[in-house]
């Protein structure tokens, strides 16, 4: 192994396993833009099934990446989620370590 | 369509992904109810000065500020019912107006002290430099914050060429009406 693919091997260890579907990715990306988002909404931008949608959410409460406010609106229960300060230290990593392996590659 | 993480997307594919969903957020079209809320104030507000001179500053006074608090709590009603909650988004739509709020406050001052008498020359000029304000609020509203203001600003910036260059009759009422039906149709376009 030469020292550039050495480098690559490093930069790909500190990418985020959770950041490789790109769903939460994408999900974590949109909660930096806003302060909460809700269930429905989410599904609007990244058209995606209840149940997908709903487990990638979960996987990302689980880890303490996102924090979720369950309420009820008139009489429909409707889950507002925010991106914790986990949340956002794993991103800017996770982006940090991308960016290094593109510019290895590149 | 539904997208999956399947071992086929590319990391290319998977930024591009994101980048679209945050483009589609981007797209705000603005809120419908301001839109049509400011419509009717422009088509009442702006005959005024033509039609019944005496109750343009106290219905602007009341229009300006009501109108300001009723469009806070309108865009963030639509926020809520869109899901999507931006408070810094919020805070910049906020000091806009509030900004422009005291270049209106700045305008009317000199009368409100006394310090200048209020005579035809004086309203004339008072009206002119309100309908610069207004170019100038809306202009920049077009430019930062929303699309769809883009051409009631136009109007009023013609509209101040206009009234400079010669003063023609009904112009205020013209002007409102324009601006009340561009509101109107950007309204519309937002409603879909």
């Amino acid at each position: 192994m030469n020292a550039g693919d050495a480098a690559i091997g490093t930069h790909l260890g500190k990418l985020d396993k959770l950041f490789e579907h790109r769903v939460r990715l994408a999900i974590c990306v949109l909660l930096t833009q806003s302060d909460v988002i809700n269930f429905s909404r989410f599904k609007e931008l990244l058209e995606q099934t209840d149940g997908n949608l709903g487990a990638q959410l979960r996987k990302l409460e689980d880890a303490g990446y996102v924090t979720v406010d369950k309420r009820f609106e008139g009489r429909k229960p409707v889950s507002w989620y925010a991106l914790t300060k986990v949340g956002k230290n794993a991103l800017q990593a996770h982006i940090k370590a991308l960016q290094a392996v593109t510019g290895t590659v590149g | 369509m539904t997208h999956s993480n399947t071992p086929t997307h590319t990391p290319q594919d998977d930024l591009a992904y994101v980048a679209s969903a945050v483009r589609r957020r981007e797209t705000r079209p603005g809120v419908p109810a301001i839109f049509f809320l400011w419509s009717a104030l422009f088509l009442v507000g702006w005959a005024l000065p033509d039609f019944a001179p005496r109750l343009t500053a106290p219905f602007w006074l009341v229009a300006g500020i009501g109108g300001g608090l009723l469009s806070w709590w309108l865009g963030a009603r639509d926020e809520l019912k869109r899901g999507d909650v931006d408070i810094e988004l919020g805070k910049r739509y906020g000091y806009h107006w509030l900004v422009c709020g005291a270049a209106f406050f700045g305008v009317f001052l000199p009368f409100m002290l006394g310090g200048q008498e209020f005579n035809a020359y004086a309203a004339d000029l008072l009206g002119r430099q309100f309908l610069l304000v207004c170019a100038l609020a809306y202009g920049l509203a077009a430019l930062h914050l929303e699309r769809g203001l883009a051409l009631p600003a136009a109007i009023m910036g013609a509209g101040y060429l206009v009234l400079n260059v010669w003063s023609p009759a009904y112009l205020w009422t013209t002007m409102g009406a324009m601006i009340s039906v561009a509101l109107f149709v950007a309204g519309l376009q937002a409603r879909r």
